[in-house]
């Protein structure tokens, strides 16, 4: 017992001795992301892009030389789990700022960051209900900005007028279905009939005979993750030729792996696989990096950054309204991705590309510049 | 009606998995009386068994099939050798093992989700995913060999229980465990082999789900909820009734959600189900059931 004990604090006292972190604390911050689920894709590559930045930071002398810890939370894409996650985070860890991932989790925990003074910062969720949000920035375009592209673009150019409709049962879902109906409809198109369908469910063929029968030049897909690969392969089986179309939600590994996706019409936000960035990832992690593994990467350097800010600002002492502050003193960040303005509704533009799937990578036919 | 027709034919697909979960939970039921919800546990161990055979073990697709039958019906004879009937020696009533069931399920449930991840798992079933078109409806090999196997699975059955020695004695067993005692069986016997068929007979059901969709340790909750209300509908001890209340189940799934939106699925079927059970108790085929048999 003793030399367990006595092991136990040598080695703390070695852990404090370290050099490059001799003032105080870790820094904790949170990371809600869906590690498991139909999303577990995304988390995948949002968890690696903040381990990296975190490795990065630390590896530089940490955030005013106190060391940066990044606790990891699974949401699995159910928003009371993001809740329970949040309070833990807030109560037991004490953090000042969390990266929080998809639409409704995000939202779920907005009030308590409020509540407690903790920013968020979301780089994954896209619902247009996540702007204009106390405490909460999205370092990412909310979806009608994407869905406007999309609707545009398949009703002008492609010549695609009447759309029937695939919706993932969620806040995500929902709200991009409702937009594409919009902006769809303002660019001439007309949406025939719409089917919801479980985000984690593995059977939609009834759903897809329905649409099928009911006709219509093109079917929209307004789901994310795992659960776009299963729909494109059984509308496939179920005889449906039409072509499909969605938005970067889908393009994570298995929807481009899979053979029914082939071909599908897609918006894409810019990511360069070609990048140092994504060439660190992909040997670090055994698997190709993806657009969410530098919007988290991203999510991390701009807090960082803002709390620099803030510790210099208040002598030292670091809190949520601090960094919330320097979010909006400073508002441009420099990123991997270009430079980073966040607008009045605590969001991101950022320039949007269009293109079809072909042989598990994206064509890109045409870039639409960001307006801010 | 093409609409009509692929829907039907879905349903024909669905219901043939649903009865060959409902043909073995309604065996073991109707021979046991055990309400053995634990079923969906040797469901979901059957297709994590083939999962692991085929992408672990290396396995051709076969033979990682015909193992993970075998390794599902050693499970359910061990389920009734360790759990049901030391329980049954001590005198435990039906709801202790129902209980003992429930927890049972949660259990291996949750170790599949520790060990293989809560994420589906695809296994590779080569062309049984292509296409195949029988006029307007679409269908993939593999939905063709699932209905084959039902089929398969049914007739095996009635042969195995009207034929063979031992299958009479399981019917003996179902129709009075006290006279079946009286004439010299051995129900102890009896009941560790229905619990090998039955589980022989629904491990295809598991598997063949988890090569159309992937293997998920959740979904055997799902398949024995909905094979016990398929065999109630049908008649408890009726062998063609849980064919026909799975068939019926599928059906009414699939072809609801012709008019009805189909968010609604799963609240057609529990519907309809609770105005069987109010209505008609004793379902198409079977005897009366008494509140004491669950």
């Amino acid at each position: 017992m003793r030399t367990i004990l006595s092991v136990l604090f040598t080695s703390i006292l070695a852990a404090g001795a370290n050099p490059a972190f001799a003032q105080g604390n870790p820094i904790k911050i949170g990371a809600i992301l869906p590690l498991t689920g139909s999303g577990a894709s995304y988390g995948v590559w949002m968890k690696g892009g903040a381990e990296m930045a975190a490795e990065e930071i630390n590896a530089g002398g940490g955030i005013a030389g106190r060391k940066l810890e990044v606790i990891y939370e699974d949401h699995a894409a159910d928003a009371s789990k993001a809740v329970n996650a949040m309070r833990r985070l807030v109560e037991v860890e004490k953090v000042p700022f969390s990266l929080t991932s998809y639409s409704a989790p995000t939202l779920a925990v907005q009030p308590i960051a409020v509540q407690n003074k903790v920013v968020l910062m979301n780089g994954g969720g896209q619902s247009d209900n996540l702007a204009n949000k106390e405490y909460l920035y999205n370092n990412i375009p909310v979806v009608s900005n994407e869905v406007g592209v999309i609707a545009e673009w398949l009703a002008k150019e492609k010549k695609l007028t009447t759309a029937v409709m695939i919706v993932a049962n969620d806040e995500a879902g929902r709200n991009a279905a409702k937009t594409f109906q919009e902006k769809y409809g303002a660019a001439g198109g007309k949406v025939l009939a719409d089917e919801q369908v479980a985000l984690d469910g593995t059977d939609f063929r009834a759903q897809l005979a329905k649409l099928k029968a009911r006709g219509g030049s093109l079917l929209y897909i307004s789901s994310y993750g795992r659960n776009v690969a299963i729909i494109a392969d059984q509308a496939r089986e179920l005889g449906i030729t039409i072509p499909m179309a969605g938005t970067s939600w889908i393009l994570v590994p298995e929807v481009m792996k899979s053979k029914g996706a082939e071909g599908i019409l897609t918006t894409r936000l810019p990511f360069d696989g070609d990048s140092a960035f994504a060439k660190k990832f992909k040997d670090k992690y055994k698997t190709d990096a993806g657009f969410f593994a530098v919007q988290y990467y991203n999510a991390t350097q701009i807090f960082a950054k803002a709390a620099a800010e803030a510790m210099k600002k208040s002598g030292g002492a670091l809190s949520g309204e601090g960094v919330k502050n320097a979010i909006e003193s400073v508002r441009t960040f420099d990123t991997i991705s270009g430079k980073l303005v966040f607008q009045a509704n605590h969001g991101a533009v950022m320039d949007i590309e269009v293109g079809t799937l072909k042989g598990g990578k994206v064509e890109v036919e045409k870039i639409i510049k960001a307006s801010p | 009606m093409d609409l009509f027709l692929q829907l039907a034919a879905t349903g024909l697909v669905v219901g043939s998995l649903y009865a060959l979960c409902a043909l073995g939970w309604g065996l073991i039921y109707g021979t046991t009386l055990h309400f053995h919800v634990a079923h969906g546990a040797i469901f979901t161990l059957a297709a994590y068994f083939a999962y692991a055979g085929q992408k672990l073990l290396g396995l051709p697709l076969a033979v990682a099939v015909i193992g993970a039958i075998a390794a599902a019906a050693a499970c359910g004879l061990l389920i009734d050798l360790f759990i049901y009937q030391p329980l049954e020696r001590r005198g435990a009533i039906r709801t202790t093992l129902f209980i003992a069931s429930l927890g049972l399920l949660n259990v291996v449930e949750n170790l599949v989700a520790i060990v293989f991840k809560p994420d589906p798992l695809r296994m590779d079933v080569g062309w049984l995913s292509n296409a195949v078109q029988i006029g307007p409806v679409f269908l993939t090999w593999l939905h063709l060999v699932s209905v084959a196997t039902a089929l398969a699975g049914y007739l095996g059955l009635m042969a195995f229980l009207k034929y063979s020695l031992w299958g009479r004695a399981i019917r003996a067993v179902s129709s009075s465990p006290e006279m079946a005692r009286t004439v010299g069986i051995d129900l102890r016997r009896v009941h560790l082999l229905t619990y090998a068929v039955g589980s022989a007979i629904s491990a295809p059901a598991g598997i063949l789900v988890a090569m159309d969709v992937g293997a998920d340790p959740y979904r055997g909750t799902t398949f024995v909820l909905l094979a016990s209300v398929a065999v109630i509908m049908g008649g408890i001890g009726s062998i063609p009734g849980a064919l026909l209340g799975a068939l019926f189940l599928a059906m009414l799934e699939n072809l609801g959600v012709w008019k009805i939106a189909s968010e609604w699925q799963s609240t057609i079927s529990f519907g309809v189900f609770l105005v069987f059970i109010v209505v008609r108790p004793r379902g198409f085929f079977g005897r009366k059931i008494h509140s004491a048999e669950i």
